[in-house]
């Protein structure tokens, strides 16, 4: 029996096969010059997948010339579409009848009057594609919305380790110079005076001074380092409490870059929600949330709560009252706001955070300009309409009886509500 | 702003023009085919009232091929390219002038940060069809990309030559030609190929090119040849 050599195309508007000498013998065209659908199929067909007009065109094959056929096609997963209808198919992207088939098609586009011309064409590809192109960025910006939620994860495991670090580290330097651990607060700034002088000999008021301290400061720590109650301590001893605390002011230099590095993932992946509520506060919700994909699927109410967990079970436990804000506390305008207006405030947030996460996981476009625009606005007018507070505070809901069954357990780790 | 003297097509190459300046100096240029926009800075010349493109041969391999007299521009009107490794768009802007509003460049590039910069190019070009797509593999942009005149490949890989060859099977027609941009560390590619620059002519020859051409491209840029051949396809 005679078998028929031919060779297939998958294509942009639809499939075309063609003889041994590349002229058309099946087409199927699905003609469309909506950009939206096309772009859909540009994706597709990127990811390697088979039209239905691909399909289509072999069945017509078989059915006009029968099943002793033998394709030719260019790639992989077209010829498992054929192989699926019984067809003998190759991978030859090569072929020469395939070269020539791919060339006949803006002539077939123009001949069945898809487009007028080839510059038309080309100038709708342009569209087609720039829009395509457009969606990939999106799906590359989406996976970045992962990096940030380690960053953030590792700034809050940093901040955890920084705290028990300089606990540890003012034990230590304590028992050489007990009366600095009240004289000096912030952590970073005691870390660098043990790392810069070392050993309680080695401070001096001018280089106090340049470490930013006043001149009555640096002369009252001079003063009390010269009768201090602390033991003294060998230059080994100084040395080993050197390498610890130089170890903590690393922690705060990654700390800061990774706050940097933050802030430019979140622009890339979160662009409306990084606008709306800064980086750090945008990278916690995506935390909280797991990832932008959830985020942007959750009501504004969830939102609201999100970080609240613990208060929230507790609430739904108990049937006590539900948390007005659980992370979204660390906006600025929630918690200097006075307490009656937080709940109200939270909820604006969390609305105009719920379009943000949307618009950046769904479409991309940039809209927080206009959201800031409201949120203000409506920030402004909870202000006024409540600016006092309510006459008298309602009164709290009868406790319900505990539940027989187990407390609820979380899956994910939990953050702490506040 | 230096004025411009006077303005005339060049000589060996089609489409290219010589600018002659004030201070005595002649710049490349091609015809702007979007009148008003720049695309990385380069000076704007309106001439006769028609405006033109300064081409920088320091940031274009092309125009410092042209300057080091390559043989033959193989750009023009109508011709469709294919272009793999377009970067931000900076010589698919001056290809895009060569082939004017009838030709087509399908512009390959895989780096989603440079491709932001490519797509303000192609949106005021709608003879550029930008792919983001790896060049290593063409099947993922056979659906949209026709049999073409030209390949110009600039993807500064070590294994270009082979991509070359896979996408020439693919999409080059027979008798096409091909800009390549090596990578070489030789002084004189005409006379002392290094390695790396012989074994990628020989891929090429394998692939079924003739070359018909190398320049070396210093001063413009030390490290790099074009390559021009041929593909028997
Ligand atoms: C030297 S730059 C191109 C500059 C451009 N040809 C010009 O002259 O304006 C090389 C480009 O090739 C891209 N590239 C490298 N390998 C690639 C591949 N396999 N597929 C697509 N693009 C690639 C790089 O991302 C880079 O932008």
């Amino acid at each position: 029996m005679l078998v028929l050599k031919v060779v297939a195309l998958d294509t942009l508007v639809g499939s075309l096969i063609g003889d041994e000498e590349g002229n058309v013998l099946v087409k199927s065209l699905s003609p469309s010059t909506n950009i939206n659908e096309l772009v859909e199929r540009a994706l597709k067909l990127e990811d390697g997948e088979v039209t239905e007009d691909f399909i289509k065109s072999l069945r017509e094959l078989v059915n006009t010339y029968g099943d002793q056929v033998e394709v030719v096609v260019t790639d992989d997963g077209h010829a498992r579409a054929a192989s699926a209808l019984n067809i003998k198919a190759t991978v030859s992207p090569e072929n020469s009848a395939l070269r020539r088939l791919r060339n006949t098609l803006i002539t077939t586009l123009i001949s069945e009057g898809v487009v007028k011309s080839e510059g038309e064409w080309v100038s709708f590809l342009n569209q087609v594609m720039i829009q395509a192109t457009r969606i990939k960025l999106r799906g590359f910006a989406a996976k970045r919305d992962l990096l940030a939620i380690q960053a953030i994860r590792s700034i809050d495991d940093i901040d955890k380790t920084i705290n028990l670090f300089a606990s540890r580290m003012r034990e230590w330097y304590s028992v050489h110079f007990p009366e600095l651990d009240d004289l000096i607060e912030d952590h970073k700034l005691y870390a660098t005076v043990v790392y810069e002088f070392g050993s309680r000999d080695g401070l001096s008021v001018e280089g106090l001074r340049k470490l930013g301290f006043s001149e009555g400061k640096a002369q009252r720590i001079y003063d009390v380092s010269r009768r201090s109650m602390g033991a003294d301590l060998s230059e080994v001893d100084v040395e080993r409490i050197r390498d610890f605390v130089g170890v903590i002011l690393n922690l705060y230099d990654l700390r800061d870059k990774l706050s940097e590095y933050l802030s430019q993932v979140m622009k890339e992946a979160a662009p409306n929600i990084t606008e709306l509520v800064g980086p750090t506060l945008g990278a916690r919700l995506l935390s909280l949330a797991g990832s932008l994909e959830d985020l942007a699927k959750m009501p504004a109410s969830t939102i609201q709560v999100l970080g609240a967990e613990k208060a929230l079970f507790r609430a739904l436990r108990t049937g006590g009252r539900p948390p007005k804000h659980g992370v979204l506390f660390q906006h600025p305008e929630i918690h200097v706001a006075p307490k009656w207006q937080r709940g109200k405030i939270a909820r604006a947030v969390a609305t105009k955070l719920a379009i943000a996460a949307k618009a950046d996981y769904f479409t991309g476009r940039f809209v927080a300009d206009k959201l800031k625009k409201d949120l203000q606005d409506r920030i402004a007018e909870i202000k006024e309409l409540y600016a006092k507070p309510p006459a008298k505070p309602a009164p709290a809901p009868e406790k319900a009886k505990r539940p027989e069954r187990p407390p609820f357990r979380r899956g994910r780790r939990g953050r702490g509500g506040r | 702003m230096i004025e411009v003297v006077n303005i005339k097509p060049h000589g060996k190459y089609a489409g290219v023009y010589l600018v002659e300046l004030e201070d005595g100096s002649v710049k490349l240029a091609t015809k702007n085919l979007s009148p008003g926009r720049r695309v990385y800075g380069e000076r704007l010349y309106l001439y006769e009232g028609v405006e033109y493109r300064e081409w920088n041969p320091y940031r274009s391999k092309l125009a410092g091929a042209l300057l080091k007299g390559i043989e033959g521009l193989v750009l023009s009107p109508g011709s469709k390219v294919l272009y793999l490794g377009a970067g931000s768009g900076t010589t698919p802007s001056h290809v895009s002038d060569l082939i004017g509003e009838e030709g087509s460049l399908y512009a390959v590039e895989f780096a989603p940060r440079v491709i932001r910069d490519l797509l303000r190019v192609c949106e005021d070009r709608r003879n550029m069809v930008p792919i983001l797509n790896d060049a290593r593999f063409p099947q993922r942009y056979s659906h949209i990309v026709p049999l073409v005149d030209v390949l110009y490949a600039d993807v500064a890989q070590p294994e270009q030559a082979a991509i070359v060859n896979m996408n020439a099977k693919y999409f080059l027609r027979g008798n096409g030609h091909l800009y390549l941009a090596i990578k070489s560390r030789s002084i004189d590619v005409t006379k002392e190929p290094d390695e790396v620059y012989k074994s990628e002519i020989e891929t090429l020859v394998r692939g079924g090119f003739d070359v018909e051409d190398v320049v070396h491209l210093d001063p413009f840029d030390k490290d790099h040849a074009m390559v021009l051949a041929r593909y028997k396809g």
